[in-house]
C-alpha cells in the first residue's frame, strides 16, 4: 500500500511542522481577537470576531514606529559598516600573504565565540567615558563586537570559494589587485554579501542585551527593549498589543524568508557548520 | 592560499603591504571594542567597584577569592551545564529526526521546510513574548490544550516554580535553536551519495540499519561541529532565559551569564561581575579551543 503510507508520513511529518509553528500561529491568532474575547477560559482556539484595533492602536498610542525607526537605523547601519569592513578584511585574509595572517584568522573566530557578558561591563564603561551612553551610535559600536566576526568568518568561506584563475588572469593581463578586486571578486561575492548582510542585520534587529544596558529612553530603545518595557509598564498586560508588535516586529524577517530564503540557507553551509 | 605566484620580490612586497592595509580598519575596530574590552575585564575584576557611582578601589584577587569559596559561582555553573545538557540534547534529537523527515519526499516540502526553519531567525523578544503567553496560568494556551487532551487534569505553574521553570527554559531553548540542526543536518543528507544506500540496500539492509550503517556515520563529523558551536552558543545564552524567568525562581535558572548581569547591574558590584565573567570564560576556553582547532586544521 505505498499510496498509504505516503499518506500516513505526510500526516504525520506535517502534524509535527504545524505543532513547531503553533506558537507562530497562535500569535497572529491573538493579534486579532478583541480584548473581550482573549479572557474565555477555555481559549477560543479560532477567533469568533476578527479585529484589528490592536494593530491601530500600536501604530497611534505608543512610541511602537520611534523603535521602529531605531531598529532600522541601528541594523541597517550595523550592516552596512560591517559589511564594508569585513568584505576588505575577507579579501586579505584569503588572498594576501603577510605575517600574522594566520594569527589573526583564529583570533576573529575566538572573538566569534566569545560571550557577549564578558564585553559588556567594559563597554558600558567605555560608552559612559567618551559620553556616548543612551546613542544609538553606541549600540552601532556594541554590535560590532559579535556582527564583525561573525560577518568576516562568513564572508572568508564564500571568498574561498572563488576560483583563484580569474582573478590571476587579470592581473597577467595587467589589471591592479584593486581592479581585479572591483571587476573580477566583488561579482562573484555578491551572493555572499547579500547572505551575510541579510544574517547580520537579522542578528542585529534581534540582539537585546546591549540595547538593555547601553540604553535606557524611549527615543533610542530599538524593538526589542522598547517592546519588553511595553509588557514590564503596563499595569494589566494587554496580550492582544503585545501580539501585535511580535507580529509587526518580525515583517521584515518575513519578508526575507518569502523572496531571500536561499540566501539564508546558503550562508549557513559557509558559516562554520562545514564539517 | 594567495591569489597569485607574484613576479618579483618588489610585487610581493607591495602585495604584502596592501592586504595589511586592506585588513587595517577591521583590526582598529577589533582592538576598539573587543581586544581592549576583553583585558579592561580581566583588569576591572581586580577592583572593587560600585556601578551607580564608578567608584573603585584595588581589592587583589578577592574578586576571585569570592568566586572560588562563595555559592554563587558553583551554582550557576550548575544551572547552567543542566540548561545546555537538556536543550543541546533535545536540540540534537529534534534536530536530526525534523532533517531526516524533511530530507524525504514531503508534500510542500518547502512550505515545511520554511516553518520548522523560522523559529531560528525569530527575535528572541518575539519567542518569549509568544511562550510567555502560551505559558500564562490562567488563560494560557498550553494548560487548556493538555487540559483537553486529557493529558494535564490541572493547571500548571509553568514559569514560577521548579522544576517546571527549567523545563520550561530547556523547551523554547529547544524550539528557538533546533532549527539549526536542522539546516546543518539537511545540507550535510543532500550530499550523502546515493550509491551508498543502493549497495546497502543490496546488502539486504531495512531503513533503521541503512540510518546506522551509511546515514549516521556520514553525518559523524558534521554533528561534531553542530554540538561544539551549539554547546557554545547555549552556554552563553542570555536573552532566552533572562526574558522567560529572569534566573528565578530566586536563582534556580541563573545561569553565568544572568549571574554577571545581575551582580553587575542589580547588586551593583561590577568588579565582581567582572571576575565572574572571567571565570565563565575560561570554563568556556576549553570547548572555545577544541573547536578553534578543528577549524585551524583546516585554514
Amino acid at each position: 500500500m505505498p499510496f498509504l503510507r505516503t499518506l500516513a508520513f505526510n500526516l504525520f511529518t506535517w502534524t509535527l511542522v504545524l505543532l513547531i509553528a503553533f506558537p507562530l500561529i497562535w500569535m497572529i491568532i491573538t493579534s486579532v481577537k478583541p480584548q473581550t474575547e482573549l479572557f474565555r477560559i477555555p481559549p477560543t482556539w479560532w477567533p469568533e470576531t476578527i479585529t484589528f484595533e490592536h494593530y491601530k492602536r500600536l501604530l497611534y498610542e505608543t512610541p511602537f514606529l520611534i523603535y521602529f525607526r531605531n531598529s532600522v537605523v541601528l541594523a541597517t547601519t550595523t550592516t552596512m559598516f560591517v559589511v564594508t569592513l569585513a568584505t576588505l578584511g575577507a579579501y586579505s585574509l584569503v588572498r594576501f600573504k603577510y605575517r600574522g595572517r594566520d594569527t589573526l584568522a583564529l583570533l576573529v573566530l575566538f572573538t566569534y565565540l566569545l560571550p557577549s557578558v564578558v564585553l559588556i561591563i567594559p563597554l558600558y564603561l567605555m560608552m559612559v567615558a567618551i559620553g556616548l551612553s543612551n546613542t544609538l551610535l553606541s549600540l552601532i559600536l556594541a554590535h560590532t563586537t559579535f556582527a564583525l566576526p561573525y560577518a568576516l568568518w562568513l564572508l572568508r568561506s564564500f571568498m574561498e570559494g572563488i576560483p583563484e584563475d580569474l582573478e590571476s588572469a587579470a592581473l597577467v593581463d595587467g589589471a591592479t589587485r584593486m581592479g581585479a578586486f572591483r571587476d573580477i571578486i566583488l561579482p562573484q561575492l555578491l551572493p555572499g554579501i547579500i547572505s551575510t548582510a541579510l544574517f547580520t542585520f537579522i542578528l542585529s534587529w534581534n540582539e537585546y542585551l546591549y540595547a538593555l544596558v547601553l540604553v535606557n529612553s524611549d527615543s533610542v530603545a530599538p524593538l526589542t527593549t522598547g517592546v519588553m518595557s511595553m509588557l514590564i509598564s503596563a499595569f494589566n498586560i494587554e496580550w492582544s498589543l503585545l501580539m501585535a508588535a511580535s507580529v509587526m516586529m518580525s515583517v521584515p524577517l518575513i519578508i526575507v524568508f518569502a523572496f531571500l530564503q536561499s540566501y539564508l540557507t546558503s550562508g549557513f553551509g559557509a558559516g562554520g557548520v562545514k564539517g | 592560499m594567495s591569489a597569485t605566484a607574484p613576479s618579483s620580490p618588489l610585487l610581493e612586497r607591495r602585495y604584502a603591504r596592501l592586504g595589511v592595509l586592506l585588513i587595517a580598519p577591521t583590526i582598529m575596530v577589533f582592538s576598539l571594542v573587543i581586544v581592549y574590552p576583553l583585558l579592561a575585564a580581566i583588569y576591572l575584576s581586580l577592583f572593587s567597584i560600585y556601578t551607580p557611582t564608578l567608584d573603585g578601589e584595588f581589592v587583589g584577587f578577592a574578586n576571585y577569592m569570592e568566586l572560588l569559596t562563595g555559592k554563587a559561582f558553583w551554582n550557576s555553573l550548575y544551572v547552567t551545564l543542566v540548561w545546555t545538557m537538556g536543550t543541546l540534547t533535545l536540540q540534537i534529537l529534534a534536530g536530526v529526526g525534523m532533517a531526516l523527515l524533511l530530507h524525504q519526499n514531503l508534500w510542500f516540502r518547502s512550505l515545511a521546510r520554511s516553518l520548522v526553519l523560522f523559529p531560528y531567525f525569530l527575535s528572541t523578544v518575539v519567542a518569549i513574548l509568544v511562550w510567555r503567553w502560551l505559558f500564562n496560568d490562567l488563560y494560557g494556551a498550553m494548560n487548556h490544550g493538555l487540559m483537553q487532551l486529557g493529558i494535564l487534569d490541572m493547571p500548571i505553574d509553568w514559569l514560577g516554580s521548579m522544576p517546571n521553570a527549567m523545563i520550561g527554559i530547556i523547551l523554547v531553548g529547544t524550539w528557538k535553536y533546533f532549527p539549526f540542526v536542522v539546516i546543518a543536518v539537511l545540507a550535510r543528507l543532500q550530499t550523502i551519495p546515493e550509491h551508498l544506500y543502493e549497495a546497502a540496500k543490496i546488502d539486504g539492509a531495512g531503513p533503521v540499519a541503512r540510518f546506522w550503517d551509511v546515514t549516521l556515520p556520514q553525518l559523524r563529523s558534521v554533528l561534531v561541529v553542530i554540538i561544539l558551536l551549539r554547546a557554545i552558543w547555549d552556554f552563553k545564552e542570555f536573552d532566552l532565559i533572562f526574558l522567560l524567568t529572569g534566573g528565578g525562581p530566586v536563582t534556580s535558572t541563573q545561569t553565568l551569564s544572568l549571574l554577571v548581569y545581575q551582580e553587575a547591574f542589580g547588586l551593583n558590584q561590577m568588579g565582581q561581575a567582572a571576575a565572574y565573567s572571567v571565570g565563565m570564560m575560561l570554563v568556556m576556553l576549553a570547548f572555545m579551543l577544541i573547536y578553534i582547532r578543528k577549524t585551524a586544521r583546516e585554514i
